[in-house]
């Protein structure tokens, strides 16, 4: 398949299924309530969903030595405390990419 | 547009959006720069930052276009990631149920993992439902207009940031400042649990589905502990 068929083709069907992936339930329970059982669980849904996103992004394939991801691992854990306390993304971007680099700068001094 | 731009609460929205859209930068220039390393076109590039509209997936996207992956393999990754807009789109449906059709239609396609944060702010602190629509409307757009900004400049001067900078590091840094503030219940702790440990030990999964089952998983055990904490109150 020609390689720009093939973008619009991801364009084109990932954007219209991302945007029924968003518009269904708010199209559905428009006219209904949500039951009680789905609004709990619905509490949990950014916890559990974006934990899940954001683990493989700093936690590198299993098989590499664990070093590797050292200093993305502790790096994230500042952010995550900077995040909780600060309520920033900003301020946690920045303590986030600070650590990393003072980190590495570290590993590549010592290492 | 003029027409929204004059309301207090879109152009409220609009601002307070701002320094999440700044910190967005970085991701975006990594989407920007992934679609420049898959061979896209710049109009293809802008079609999948401004339709796609989704960070996670458009990295998904290029990384497997780059690869060589069938289009079912690259169509079915990207629907699968973006499967929690499902569960977002079920949390936003009670706020938005007072708004007419049209608002609701054109508010879900700005539905993103930030906007829908600052939506629930906004939608749990009261008042008229149609500002808080304006307010969302608002803060959407100025996620999108940046993120489409970042999308073009990373295109073109991906290749100027040097490697060593770790610039990818943002995109979880961007889901980190979303996640942990929600950190305060036990039951939002045992969802996270759940949910972390399941994705890192269910990794060999194809097609990024370790992220759909940890993901449920997390919020089943969380609602689980939910009523055993509510239980163990009452008594």
């Amino acid at each position: 398949m020609d390689g720009a068929l093939k973008l619009w083709s991801v364009v084109v069907i990932v954007g219209v299924l991302n945007y029924l992936s968003r518009v269904s339930f708010i199209a559905i329970f428009a006219r209904r309530h949500v039951p009680v059982l789905l609004a709990r669980a619905f509490r949990y849904v950014p916890a559990a969903m974006l934990t899940a996103l954001v683990l493989p992004m700093i936690v590198v394939a299993p098989g590499t030595p664990v070093i590797a991801s050292a200093p993305r691992i502790v790096a994230a854990i500042v952010a995550g405390v900077v995040a909780f306390v600060t309520h920033s993304t900003l301020k946690t971007l920045a303590t986030g990419m600070l650590t990393l680099w003072v980190l590495q700068l570290a590993g590549s001094a010592f290492g | 547009m003029r027409r929204f731009a004059s309301y207090p609460d879109f152009r409220e929205g609009f601002v307070e959006m701002l320094p999440a859209a700044v910190a967005l930068v970085p991701f975006g220039l990594v989407c920007g720069v992934g679609a420049a390393a898959a061979g896209a076109s710049l109009a293809g590039a802008i079609g999948l930052s401004a339709i796609v509209f989704s960070g996670a997936a458009q990295i998904l996207a290029v990384q497997l276009l780059a690869a060589g992956a069938p289009l079912a393999v690259i169509v079915l990754t990207c629907f699968v990631a973006g499967l929690r807009f499902l569960i977002y789109s079920a949390a936003m449906a009670p706020y938005l149920r007072p708004l007419p059709a049209r608002w609701q239609n054109g508010l879900a396609f700005l539905l993103t993992d930030q906007a829908f944060a600052a939506a629930v702010r906004r939608f749990d602190a009261g008042g008229d439902a149609r500002a808080a629509g304006a307010h969302f409307l608002g803060s959407g757009f100025a996620l999108w207009a940046f993120w489409q900004l970042t999308n073009v400049a990373g295109y073109f001067a991906g290749n100027l940031i040097p490697p060593a900078w770790s610039l990818d590091f943002a995109v979880p840094l961007c889901f980190i400042a979303l996640v942990a503030p929600h950190f305060r219940t036990s039951p939002t702790i045992v969802a996270a649990l759940v949910a972390g440990v399941g994705v890192l030990a269910l990794a060999s999964l194809p097609m990024k589905l370790n992220l759909i089952v940890a993901g449920v998983a997390g919020i089943a055990a969380g609602t689980l502990a939910d009523f055993a904490k509510e239980r163990w109150t009452a008594r």
